[in-house]
């Protein structure tokens, strides 16, 4: 006869296991819905599915990557927007623009400091959440959370391969509308 | 390295996932190639721009206890349904849980109102126990605490009665619950086993043990008198309806009725089960 476990130390062995891990998640909420309000739903969702389905996680895996899976289906449920292709990127206006800052700055170092460092910290932020879910998921977890390749991979279940190509072009995408931005606020030239 | 081997390492570069041999050949193109040279300064300037422009956003405090807070209500709630499942109706559907509902409602309040006319025809404990343990299956009788601790049970029983309510160790079963009446002045507890699988509930009941010897407000047929004063224990059994099982416990009489085997019963409630 098995007997089902004690719900009290489910509950004890849950908060102890998934508790720790709110501080990643709540800042991948906020940086996919883009407001504290909606990031405290998705976050909340998460752990309650999370919690109803505990005994679907296989114990010794990583928790991290399936509390993540479970915000990103919550995420694309709660709100999905109508998928749209990535937004076309002139590059060769972004080419034309660094011959531009070359021309003016010897040192490449002040790129960042010449260009983005003039953009408010809200239109980074809004030009993050403008891409692509896949897109900015991968960015999100390399460049502000600092995972690996490998642990992004397990994060989103896809090739290490797969994981490179979507990080190179979501930097790239980022590029392109960080570009729009700078040049919308007349930081740069429209020559 | 050519620029489109170049053009593929890129990412890798900025996040300095190369190897030192691999990392000079691709240094080397870069010192000769402008054009992979600000790909890479442009990759490289994205990534600093997002780690020092967009700090991880920190949980606030208040979302962090509204998170918990939410569990906490959820493991309530589940309990309550693992509650309803004890109710017996698998296929619990919204007219039924309204029929229960008032079921529950009138149950109780005959079980255990002093002034229900029901009850005074009926002194007898051990038929008593039964009603109760078919009114528990039935969900009639509703648990006033639920928990998984036997602890938290016989707490809640000490406020209220005079004689020693001992809730045995939930050891194997999902949790227990406790409610409290009074039948004529005289008080008892009422414990609930919830467990899983097919003899899957326990139910005690407790009383004090002077009263139900005098025979007064509450009494006991001779047989199960008799053998509780010679052996202790009184035994019971209806094939395949309950099993029975009668004890005391220095001031308390207590009256375990389950499905369960025997054996297992003693087992469970004096510890040394499962």
């Amino acid at each position: 006869m098995a007997l089902t476990s004690n719900t009290k130390k489910i509950h004890k062995e849950f908060e102890a296991e998934a508790l720790p891990h709110m501080d990643i998640l709540y800042n991948y909420a906020m940086r996919m819905t883009g407001n504290p309000d909606d990031a405290h739903d998705l976050l909340q969702e998460t752990y309650l599915k999370a919690y109803r389905f505990w005994d679907k996680y296989e114990k010794g895996t990583n928790i991290r990557a399936w509390l993540f899976r479970i915000m990103k289906n919550t995420y694309i449920n709660l709100y999905r927007k109508t998928v749209k292709e990535p937004d076309t990127v002139d590059y060769d206006e972004i080419k034309n623009f660094y011959n531009t800052i070359k021309d003016e700055s010897a040192d490449p170092n002040d790129l960042q400091e010449k260009l983005f460092g003039q953009l408010l910290d809200d239109e980074v932020a809004k030009a993050l959440e403008s891409l692509p879910e896949d897109f900015r998921t991968v960015v999100i977890l390399c460049d502000i959370e600092g995972l690996t390749y490998e642990e992004i991979a397990e994060f989103v279940e896809c090739p290490v391969g797969t994981v490179r190509s979507r990080l190179h072009r979501g930097r790239k995408l980022l590029q392109g509308k960080l570009f729009e931005y700078a040049k919308s606020r007349g930081f740069i030239g429209k020559d | 390295m050519n620029c489109s081997q170049v053009y593929e390492l890129i990412s890798e570069a900025v996040d300095h996932r190369l190897s030192g041999d691999v990392m000079r050949e691709f240094e080397a193109h870069l010192s000769k190639c402008g054009k992979c040279l600000s790909e890479f300064k442009a990759e490289e300037m994205i990534k600093s721009v997002l780690q020092y422009r967009l700090p991880r956003a920190v949980i606030p405090s208040e979302v962090y206890n509204a998170v918990v807070g939410a569990l906490a209500r959820e493991q309530q709630s589940q309990q309550r349904s693992w509650f309803a499942s004890l109710l017996g109706s698998p296929i619990l559907n919204p007219a039924v849980a309204f029929v229960l509902v008032i079921t529950l409602a009138v149950g109780v309040y005959s079980l255990f109102s002093t002034s229900s006319p029901k009850l005074p025809n009926d002194k007898n404990i051990i038929s008593q126990s039964i009603k109760n343990y078919a009114a528990v299956i039935a969900g009639n009788i509703k648990p006033k605490i639920m928990s998984h601790d036997a602890g938290d049970v016989e707490n809640y029983f000490k406020k209220d009665v005079s004689f020693d309510v001992s809730v045995a160790p939930t050891n194997g079963c999902d949790w227990c619950g406790g409610a409290l009446s009074e039948f004529h002045g005289v008080k008892f507890a009422h414990i609930v086993y919830k467990f899983g699988g097919e003899h899957n509930v326990l139910y005690v009941y407790q009383t004090d043990l002077e009263e139900a010897m005098k025979g007064e407000k509450i009494g006991l047929p001779a047989k199960a008198k008799d053998a509780l004063k010679k052996t202790g224990w009184y035994f019971e059994e209806k094939p395949g309806k309950y099993n029975l099982v009668m004890w005391k416990q220095k001031h308390t009489l207590c009256t375990a009725v389950s499905t369960m085997g025997r054996q297992k019963m003693i087992a469970f409630l004096t510890g040394t089960g499962e």
